[in-house]
């Protein structure tokens, strides 16, 4: 009985532990290590010194660092199309009664 | 009957050939700044595009806010070893300026810069600078950062990045979007 009881379980536990592996080697995952949103090429082009005084050592002779561009704020949001929903209306204060269901009759004998 | 039998087989066939048609398409995106339309690319298909817009970031240490123009990145939707970027920063006017724009960033982008090549060319009829170089970001990568002189004292940056063992395929839809690429000014 406990022989039985030990196969089983051995049988159980390899049976899961190969399909975890197995899951494991799924070819549909995309990236390494990469997350949603993660983009880090895409924030170091945001990101430069080149209207700031900072300490590089460049020893070719660079041209004039031009005038820093205008702070242009971001123009007033313009209205959009679709307008915000309209405050849910609230209950009134009170409710009608709730409809109840008719009370189950029995059924007039049939002659 | 052989009429129609025939009739139907020219319908099928313009059927294929109109359905392969829009699959071959790119999707237009236009660069603009400060509602002027600047220049424009295709997006091959099945990439991914994030577009940003001009504002101030802060830096931590220093604490001084700095202007950040917009920056355009693209890749494909199921892959991280390739990424394009485009971004045509206010201030910079001609290709010197976009090179020296370009030392500023590119210690930002890649690790241990190497320059291994610089041509002039020409993309969409205009002058442009292409410097290539190869770097480390997480292993080992290769760009491409291009400087387009656009008219009216603009410039055009864009930065491709391959990582190694990146599929040699993207090159061609790399190569696709410079040559989809159009001043509009």
């Amino acid at each position: 009985m406990t022989r039985k009881l030990m196969k089983r379980s051995v049988l159980v536990l390899g049976l899961g532990i190969s399909s975890l592996t197995l899951a494991a080697c799924d070819g549909v995952s995309v990236g390494v290590g990469v997350g949603y949103g993660y983009d880090p090429f895409y924030d170091s082009m945001l990101w430069n010194d080149y209207y700031h005084d900072v300490d590089v050592d460049i020893d070719i002779d660079r041209p004039d660092r031009p005038d820093r561009p205008p702070v242009n704020r971001p123009p007033a949001r313009p209205t959009p199309p679709i307008a915000k929903p309209p405050a849910r209306p609230r209950p009134p204060v009170a409710r009608p009664p709730a409809a109840r269901p008719p009370i189950h009759r029995p059924a007039p004998r049939r002659g | 009957m052989r009429i129609r039998l025939k009739t139907a087989l020219a319908a099928c066939a313009a059927l294929w050939v109109g359905a392969a048609v829009p699959a071959a398409a790119d999707t237009p995106v236009t660069y603009t700044d400060a509602e002027r339309a600047l220049f424009s690319f295709a997006v091959p298909d099945f990439w991914v595009l994030r577009t940003g817009g001009p504002r101030d970031i802060e830096d931590t240490e220093l604490g001084d806010p700095r202007a950040v123009a917009r920056v355009m990145g693209f890749k494909p939707v199921t892959d991280d070893s390739v990424w394009m970027g485009f971004v045509s920063p206010a201030g910079v006017n001609s290709i010197q300026d976009g090179l020296r724009y370009l030392e500023d960033i590119d210690k930002f982008l890649v690790n241990d810069p190497t320059v291994t090549s610089t041509s002039d060319t020409r993309i969409a009829g205009l002058p442009a600078k292409v410097i290539r170089g190869t770097g480390t970001r997480d292993g080992g990568v290769s760009f491409t950062a291009t400087i387009i002189d656009l008219p009216r004292g603009r410039v055009a940056i864009a930065v491709t990045i391959l990582r190694n063992g990146a599929d040699p395929a993207y090159v061609d839809d790399l190569n696709a979007v410079f040559a989809s690429f159009r001043s509009l000014q």
